[in-house]
């Protein structure tokens, strides 16, 4: 037993030895290594110098949060990042076309960070709001304007997370009306990580109203949906989106009263045409979600 | 629980004395409080609530209008000898709260006038006596609005299930209109009313500040 033993131990050592001599050798340090105390000490002062676990701890954390699909291109985007961050940290300002591919840059990487978290993940998403909202305050020409996100950037992002979520641009034009910001202005934390959500609970809400118009057109998809019907299913839920203001528990009873199934059968029953299906008007998807995202807008408070 | 109270005015009590002979150190044994409400208006009440200080028995008389008969408003005994204090030379019972209801009363407190508090404290040990902080609460209208029941309760249980031939299915159509009110609730209670400081100079209006420079 005694002799196996020490074998194995001596065949780890020879092995990380080997490895150490090609780590110094190549200069690479980003392997994902642990550092025991049977290491020389040489190697983990090195390390640590480096700063590497520290590097390493918060790229595994971001993985461990956001859990992608293709981890490696995941990492190298962090990474590729981090290197970008810290270059424009060191660079002055320069001519004007360099700002602006700075800016694209930045904007990349605030949506990239933004993309991170879906917003029901409260607290990830809020984390990936400032961060964003710290790297687009720092980007812009000097002199800088004070107190937020320059108005154009903000609107630059904003229509780059409604083209990421799918949402056309004639539908998602009249939000972006409504939060967008004139471009000289300055726009606070509160009102970008709002602007931000409304955006991404609007791509979810423009798809959600897609799969709606799909369960309506249900008994025969090819063809349109009775322009009667979906206006009997859209107007329960202008219903219930008009619940008085009472308590917040008395208006979810309230709501969820009226768009629960017996109440919607009943709306969809008197709806139909009396001649028979495919036979009255029809609505097209397009028009659909046009009504659908409008009974959302109109609830977004303007920006003043 | 009962509502806030009706408004009324209070009279300072008022001591009863027998024969002609009023001297300083007479001590009447009786008070007599009178309740008037504002305005001449008679009201219906639900309950009496008060603090008591020393007084030993009460006797509530009121002087009601009678609606089916035309004439006067008569006096109705509604509590007769009602103790207060279980032994009146002692402290029990004597600061306690107390409260009448309707229910307890001889007859029914409808279209009252005038409340007649008569307070009896036989003992001596306690010079003065009376009660406190009086309260009236009137018998609560048909219009409550936060005891009505909502009307969109007694239409919960379905009626007879329509023909759901040729419709889409409502459990599909109802999850994603559930979804969507979900989300766009989400949308409004994170709507802030941080201002964008548009109009702002410098964060402040103040007058004497403002220049041309």
């Amino acid at each position: 037993m005694q002799v196996h033993r020490s074998m194995r131990t001596n065949h780890f050592l020879f092995a990380n030895q080997t490895t150490m001599a090609e780590k110094r050798r190549s200069g690479v340090s980003g392997i994902l290594s642990d550092s025991k105390p049977a290491k020389p000490d040489t190697e983990t002062e090195f390390l640590s110098q480096l700063g590497v676990g520290v590097l390493l701890r918060g790229a595994l954390l971001k993985l461990a949060e956001v859990r992608p699909e293709d981890p490696i291109a995941f990492l190298a985007d962090h990474f590729g990042n981090l290197a970008s961050e810290s270059e424009n940290g060191a660079a002055g300002c320069g001519d004007a076309e360099q700002q602006n591919t700075q800016e694209q840059q930045q904007l990349e990487r605030a949506l990239w960070h933004l993309r991170l978290a879906h917003h029901s993940q409260r607290s990830a998403f809020n984390n990936n709001v400032r961060v964003a909202y710290e790297l687009l305050v720092q980007s812009g020409q000097r002199p800088r304007v004070g107190g937020g996100v320059r108005g154009k950037i903000y609107a630059e992002m904003l229509r780059c997370l409604c083209r990421e979520g799918e949402v056309p641009e004639a539908t998602a034009a009249p939000l972006l009306r409504r939060i967008q910001c004139h471009d000289h202005e300055a726009v606070p934390f509160e009102l970008f990580r709002q602007g931000v959500l409304t955006c991404a609970v609007f791509s979810d809400y423009v798809r959600k109203s897609r799969s709606l118009y799909a369960s309506v057109c249900h008994p025969c998809p090819e063809t349109p949906a009775e322009r009667a019907l979906c206006q009997a299913v859209l107007g329960t839920l202008r219903d219930a989106l008009d619940t008085s203001d009472c308590a917040d528990s008395a208006r979810f009873l309230e709501a969820s009263a009226k768009i629960a199934p017996c109440k919607l059968a009943e709306a969809m029953a008197s709806a139909r045409s009396p001649a028979g299906p495919q036979t009255g008007p029809t609505m097209d998807a397009r028009e659909f979600e046009d009504a659908a995202a409008a009974l959302f807008i109109t609830r977004v408070r303007p920006t003043s | 629980m009962t509502d806030s109270p009706a408004a009324f005015t209070v009279k300072s009590p008022v001591p009863l004395d027998f024969g002609k002979a009023v001297t300083d150190t007479s001590r009447p044994g009786v008070f007599v409080i009178d309740i008037t409400f504002p305005h001449g208006q008679a009201v219906n009440i639900q309950e009496i609530s008060f603090k008591n200080y020393y007084t030993a028995f009460l006797m509530v008389r009121m002087m009601m209008r009678d609606p089916s008969q035309e004439g006067s408003p008569k006096w109705f005994t509604c509590l007769r000898n009602h103790r207060l204090m279980r032994n009146p030379h002692t402290e029990q019972g004597s600061q306690d709260y107390y409260s009448l209801y309707r229910q307890q009363m001889l007859t029914a407190p409808d279209g009252v006038t005038l409340v007649r508090l008569i307070l009896r404290q036989p003992s001596l040990a306690w010079l003065n006596f009376t009660l406190e902080e009086i309260k009236i609460h009137p018998y609560p209208s048909e219009q409550d609005s936060e005891r009505a029941v909502p009307g969109w309760l007694s239409h919960l249980t379905p009626g007879d299930q329509p023909d759901l031939q040729d419709l889409p299915d409502p459990e599909t159509v109802s999850s994603s209109l559930q979804q969507m009110w979900a989300l766009t609730e989400v949308m409004q209670t994170h709507q802030t009313a941080a201002p964008i400081g548009r109009f702002d100079v410098d964060g402040c209006y103040d007058v004497t500040l403002l220049s041309y420079t």
